[in-house]
């Protein structure tokens, strides 16, 4: 009789960790990344930003693109956010300060985690960047959109220390071009 | 089914030492998520305030964030030691801000008695605003941190007393 009800806790306990398991897995399938990125802001007690990009590495690693601090959004943040037992969670964030006014475009580099990103803020007007380094490189950054824009390029080989930035408008014309200093000790 | 005294003493004990245990732990969680959330709240507004760049390693307890100084922290620093220059009552946080010590060189710049004691000296010296013309601490305040001139004559008074650069005419 003892041994019955020894049997029956232990396959009662292990019952329950499995259905806590399966449903962990369930509601971290399920958990929306922007409610997971409203959170982490909150947590970080920053309550005024613009989401402007959320960029999937593979189907655990994301970065976000954001800017904060009102009324001027001048500060770029990118956070990093991986995917754990406990749903998203922050890795790593950081932000630069970049003025934006009277200026086409700005840009920083940082690096976060283990990857080399070049962002920073350009004009609405400005449909398509295209970046040719003196080596040769070229790139076609991604652009995010909210109520401003930015554009970002995270790096998969060598950092460069400058380029032209070549700026489209939506009918493909050149707007500008302009030359951009990046400081990789930065 | 009956106790013995001795189980019922031991069993006691146990839960005692346990209670305590889980009290002492979850209210030193909670001093550090205190701690902590004040922490990330002046990271915040200081990283805003000097428009500094920041690096977040770690949000949760042990804190682990860096700050760095931008071009936009320069031209504050460079305002507030123009008027120190002159002012020396208004102290510039020299060794603070060698150490990067933001949240100490934020402090310096808190004392409203001096701030109006300053900008009440600034009008006085200048020979451009007219008698009783006068200005608040916060003028100051919001010149040296956003390069705001919130007051009349507050600009002239500055180009006046050759802090700020003549404006060039076209």
């Amino acid at each position: 009789m003892k041994k019955k009800k020894v049997i029956m806790v232990t396959m009662t306990i292990i019952l329950l960790i499995v259905i806590c398991y399966f449903a962990f897995q369930f509601v971290n399938q399920n958990q929306d990344i922007e409610d997971a990125i409203e959170q982490e802001f909150r947590s970080l007690r920053i309550y005024m930003e613009e989401i402007y990009a959320i960029e999937f590495l593979d189907d655990d690693r994301a970065m976000v693109f954001y800017s904060w601090a009102h009324p001027d959004f001048s500060n770029f943040g990118v956070m990093e956010l991986e995917k754990t037992w406990r749903g998203w969670q922050f890795v790593e964030a950081i932000s630069n300060r970049m003025e934006r006014k009277n200026a086409w475009l700005k840009g920083v580099y940082a690096e976060i985690t283990d990857h080399a990103i070049l962002r920073g803020p350009t004009w609405a007007s400005v449909d398509k960047i295209v970046i040719i380094t003196d080596d040769g490189r070229e790139y076609t950054p991604e652009l995010g959109k909210a109520e401003r824009q930015i554009w970002y390029l995270i790096l998969e080989d060598e950092p460069f220390e400058e380029a032209t930035f070549i700026l489209y408008d939506s009918d493909g014309e050149v707007l500008r071009e302009e030359v951009l200093q990046f400081d990789l000790n930065s | 089914m009956k106790l013995s005294l001795k189980y019922k003493v031991l069993m006691i004990v146990i839960l005692s030492v346990f209670t305590a245990f889980s009290l002492y732990y979850f209210v030193t969680k909670l001093q550090q998520e205190q701690a902590v959330t004040e922490a990330l709240i002046d990271y915040r507004n200081i990283t805003r305030e000097y428009g500094l760049d920041a690096v977040y390693k770690s949000k949760e307890y042990p804190i682990e964030v860096e700050l760095y100084p931008t071009a936009h922290t320069e031209a504050i620093l460079e305002r507030w030691k123009a008027i120190s220059e002159r002012y020396p009552e208004l102290d510039y946080p020299k060794a603070a801000i060698e150490a990067e010590d933001w949240l100490t060189v934020e402090e310096s710049l808190e004392d409203t008695d001096v701030l109006k004691e300053v900008v009440d000296q600034m009008y006085e010296d200048s020979t451009i605003p007219p008698e009783g013309a006068g200005a608040s601490f916060t003028t100051l305040f919001n010149y040296i941190k956003y390069h705001q001139y919130d007051t009349q004559y507050i600009e002239e008074v500055l180009i006046d007393l050759g802090i700020e650069p003549l404006k060039e005419t076209d």
